[in-house]
């Protein structure tokens, strides 16, 4: 049985988890062009190594961050996302005139 | 004893069918309606002795809510409600309500077996009033429309839940008040410990659109063991008797 640990609920089956893609450090919204944010969003860089990736625990629907090793399938730790977002993010759309 | 009509209130639980089919006896815990027994299959007084062996009980139709966000343990503090420190414990309060913190922002509180305590009610109201103007986030979550309840009691429990959960829930591992959230017949589930006087109790929450299949699951697992559902009246003199 594959395990992975959850930092809220500890250890637990892998299927209890669903992959969420790829981590990478969020452009501006306000500033970044439409093809930098369609990067964000959609490509994953698909890196053959030590990688960041959201997981979520589904039983808690608890999101959190793994290092992995995407060669050896190794996971290095998980932690809560808190580590990196200490605050909300608020998507405010510029203001354009009508 | 005369029995109410379920279909004469605004809700009734999604396993209605079942006890009826059950021939349950519905009784009324603060206008919400619950089966007191089953009728022809077992008396009361079976029923407490079935509950502190094995028996599963629908509680579904009793009040619960939840909190979710950066701001809600501290709002519900200001509320008198007093939190377990930890994630995944429940804490019982003076008025007989659950707390449960299921992680460091996101807290469920389900009502007392016999429906006594307005905490539900009375925090639904708040919240309505005092979120308007709370600077942090507080998030109201309406688990009595989202998850089922139903609870699990009986020395056999821990031992019936290892055919169908990954969890050691023996008591030695997983005592009163601690939660897990995990799959359950693999369905995702929050099952909370929670000892109904001197007998084991164990409270399942989960997507309230497959309680059926869970029901039918959990009396699968424990046919083995001679379980039954049971009404609430018997799960109200386990603690009334402890």
């Amino acid at each position: 049985m594959k395990l992975l640990t959850c930092p809220l609920n500890g250890k637990r089956n892998i299927s209890e988890f669903t992959y969420g893609g790829e981590y990478h450090v969020m452009p501006d919204h306000r500033t970044s062009s439409a093809r930098d944010w369609a990067e964000h969003v959609f490509f994953h860089d698909n890196v053959a190594g030590l990688v960041t990736e959201w997981w979520c625990h589904s039983a808690s629907s608890f999101w959190f961050l793994a290092e992995r090793n995407t060669i050896t399938d190794e996971v290095i730790r998980t932690f809560k996302a808190d580590e990196i977002y200490q605050q909300r993010v608020e998507f405010t759309a510029p203001e354009t005139e009508v | 004893m005369a029995t109410l009509d379920p279909t004469s209130v605004k809700r009734r639980s999604p396993l209605n069918q079942r006890h009826v089919t059950s021939h349950a006896l519905f009784k009324e815990f603060g206008g919400n309606l619950l089966v007191g027994h089953y009728g022809d299959i077992k008396s009361i007084q079976e029923e407490y002795s079935q509950a502190q062996m094995l028996a599963i009980c629908d509680l579904s139709t009793l009040p619960r809510l939840g909190f979710k966000g950066p701001g809600a343990p501290s709002w519900l503090e200001t509320q008198k409600l007093k939190l377990p420190t930890l994630p995944n414990t429940a804490k019982c309060q003076h008025t007989g309500s659950l707390v449960a913190k299921l992680s460091d922002q996101e807290v469920l509180i389900l009502s007392d077996i016999f429906a006594l305590s307005n905490d539900v009610a009375t925090l639904s109201h708040k919240a309505e009033i005092d979120h308007q103007n709370y600077d942090k986030q507080t998030y109201i979550l309406p688990r009595g429309d989202s998850h089922c309840w139903l609870a699990v009691t009986g020395t056999q429990a821990s031992e019936m839940f290892s055919k169908i959960c990954g969890i050691d829930l023996r008591s030695h591992k997983f005592a009163h008040g601690d939660i897990a959230q995990t799959s359950v017949a693999k369905t995702n589930a929050v099952v909370i410990r929670n000892d109904l006087g001197s007998t084991p109790g164990f409270y399942i929450l989960s997507d309230i659109s497959g309680v059926e299949f869970l029901w039918d699951c959990l009396l699968d697992a424990m046919q083995e063991y001679g379980g039954c559902p049971v009404g609430v009246s018997a799960l109200q003199r386990l603690i009334k008797s402890s």
